[in-house]
């Protein structure tokens, strides 16, 4: 017998892991997750779910008498070196079990331990003693009392989430482990159903109609131009550095501010901890720093003001001419604002287990020039330009981890402010391409819009 | 233990025929391919697949599309009874072959072999989708 070999070679000259051994390790890996979700699950039903249930069910109801009361002290060690103490009330009732009087301790719920002594003795002092209570007791066990049933929701929930989980990642990779066994890659590809829902990630993303790999261009003729036919979409690099610097600030500040909280509070409290005061000081400069940067980023946003780019039509065609409008708003003078078409490839790749994505710009062809723009806060800068996709050209491309992206891109100098960037994607379509309808839009609106590109 | 002799006596070889010369087409166009099987050296086949795909290459993870997808389980249609094969299938109109930089989009037919046993043996045979030219780096057609 021959074991699958570890390696097997791909094209070219890369090495990659053998299918064989992958599925195998795949399997194992989903097995494992499944078993382990349902030994958790089982040992939460049996050790939180079962119990709730039987005393909500099968325990057997008679009248007690509280005796004596206190409270259960539950200590256990987290992290080694370290102890966490819980208390729980506990009541010693007597009551009557067919015709028998008992004496026994409460058996309370565990979700009744809480760590504050204060509260668990504030529970307890609700109890009188001398006072007649109902209570339940377990037949198969009639020492065991309790005096109060219901069921601890947030237990249940986590007893069906965690394990829940588990079952449905493992199950869902055996399932789709178990379908692809013995097919050949071109046969999976072609197997339709259960494959978009078991592996949701690594479908591609939607294609055009009738054209395999080229992306659906709804989304970027949804909006109506104000001269020419559409409105397209904006990209903008900045913007997304603007909300990751925001998403920084503000969960950075958060953390420092609960800092604060919890070292002013020791203060009011006459202590010192040197510990916390030594961690706030560093995180407070790297909190202070993040607003800056964002407010920094924010009014560079905002001072350049909004670049529009209207195009006569779309998607586009190779060697077809269009006409586009770029605008730009806000005030102050640009030293140079120029409009280009690019072509850019996308790969997305796995290195170890960060997973990464290139971008290499392949082509590029400046459409217009302009210099020293201005922009009045009641007059934008608008500007037209003819755009021409060449005859030869790729069309747009995409695929699970592979992209071949057209784009118009207005690149801009203001005298004051930083050079920025903004990205306008296009679709451009196979040559040749018999382009279905537009999606629906108003016709009124359209035909308003047409008759106000005649007039100009 | 096989010896070099003993494994190439058990590789397989299919000699494949387009209809197009050059492997040359255009989306739309009919491909039409024509094959034979060869060096099984008594190896029993129990399916035969045929595939016309697309599959990336270069930097990013391979991506696969399949275009057209038989698997043939007849014995009758398959060695020893039969060593020859074909299968036609109409091209779409994308995605076209593509020479980039980082990406490449390939367009292939696959013949591939299940032998008795787990051993399978496929039989790649690149053909060019559309014209489109390879791409360069930067190259601006101002």
């Amino acid at each position: 017998m021959r074991l699958p070999r570890f390696f097997a070679k791909k094209r070219g000259h890369r090495r990659t892991g053998s299918r064989d051994w992958g599925v195998f390790g795949d399997g194992l890996f989903h097995g494992t997750l499944l078993v382990a979700g349902l030994c958790f699950g089982a040992i939460l039903v049996s050790g939180v779910a079962a119990p709730e249930w039987r005393i909500n069910h099968e325990f057997r109801e008679s009248k007690g008498t509280i005796l004596a009361k206190g409270l259960a002290r539950t200590t256990v060690a987290d992290p080694p070196g370290t102890v966490i103490t819980s208390w729980r009330p506990c009541l010693r009732v007597r009551y009557l079990t067919d015709g028998t009087v008992r004496e026994s301790w409460s058996h309370g719920p565990s979700a009744e331990n809480t760590p504050d002594r204060e509260a668990a003795l504030r529970r307890l002092a609700e109890w009188k003693l001398g006072e007649e209570t109902t209570c339940w007791y377990d037949p198969s066990a009639p020492q065991t009392v309790v005096l109060q049933r219901g069921y601890s929701w947030w237990l249940w929930l986590l007893s069906l989430l965690l394990p829940g989980a588990l079952v449905l990642i493992g199950g869902t990779g055996l399932v789709r482990g178990l379908r692809a066994w013995g097919k050949s890659e071109e046969h999976r590809a072609a197997s339709v159903g259960l494959s978009e829902l078991l592996d949701p990630l690594a479908q591609p993303a939607q294609a055009a109609p009738g054209y395999p790999a080229v992306p659906v261009w709804d989304d970027l003729v949804n909006s109506p131009g104000t001269i020419l036919r559409y409105r397209l979409p904006i990209e903008s690099p900045e913007s997304w550095t603007l909300v990751g610097f925001g998403l920084f600030a503000v969960l950075w500040n958060a953390v420092v501010v609960v800092l604060a909280v919890g070292a002013g509070l020791d203060l009011l409290g006459g202590r010192i901890d040197w510990w916390l005061f030594a961690l706030l000081v560093p995180f407070l400069g790297v909190g202070i720093g993040g607003g800056v940067l964002f407010a920094r980023s924010l009014v560079f946003a905002t001072a350049i003001g909004p670049t529009q780019l209207e195009i006569s039509d779309h998607p586009m065609l190779p060697g077809r001419r269009y006409d586009v409008l770029l605008a730009q708003g806000g005030t102050g003078t640009i030293r140079s604002l120029t409009l280009s078409l690019e072509l850019e490839e996308q790969a997305t790749f796995r290195q170890g287990t960060d997973t990464r994505t290139e971008h290499v710009v392949v082509w590029k062809q400046p459409v217009a020039d302009f210099h020293d723009v201005s922009a009045e806060p009641h007059s934008r800068f608008e500007a037209r330009a003819v755009v021409e996709v060449p005859q030869d050209a790729m069309h747009s491309f995409t695929s699970a981890h592979n992209a071949v992206r057209w784009r118009l891109v207005v690149r801009g100098t203001p005298e004051r402010w930083p050079a920025f960037s903004r990205i306008f994607p296009v679709v451009v379509f196979p040559p040749n391409a018999e382009l279905a309808a537009p999606p629906p839009r108003p016709l009124a609106s359209r035909d308003a819009l047409r008759s106000t590109e005649v007039t100009r | 233990m096989n010896t070099a002799a003993d494994r190439s006596q058990a590789m397989p070889r299919v000699e494949v025929q387009f209809d197009r010369p050059h492997r040359q087409h255009e989306p739309r166009d009919q491909v039409a391919v024509r094959y034979r099987i060869e060096g099984c050296d008594g190896e029993r086949i129990r399916a035969i697949e045929h595939s016309v795909l697309w599959y990336t290459e270069g930097k990013g993870e391979e991506d696969l599309g399949v275009h057209f997808f038989q698997r043939i389980t007849d014995r009758a249609m398959m060695p020893p009874a039969l060593s020859t094969g074909a299968f036609s299938t109409p091209l779409p109109q994308s995605p076209l072959s593509y020479e980039g930089l980082i990406v490449k989009v390939r367009w292939c037919v696959r013949v591939r072999l299940f032998f008795d046993g787990s051993r399978d043996f496929v039989s790649e045979h690149v053909f060019v989708l559309g014209r489109i030219p390879p791409a360069r780096l930067s190259e601006s057609r101002a």
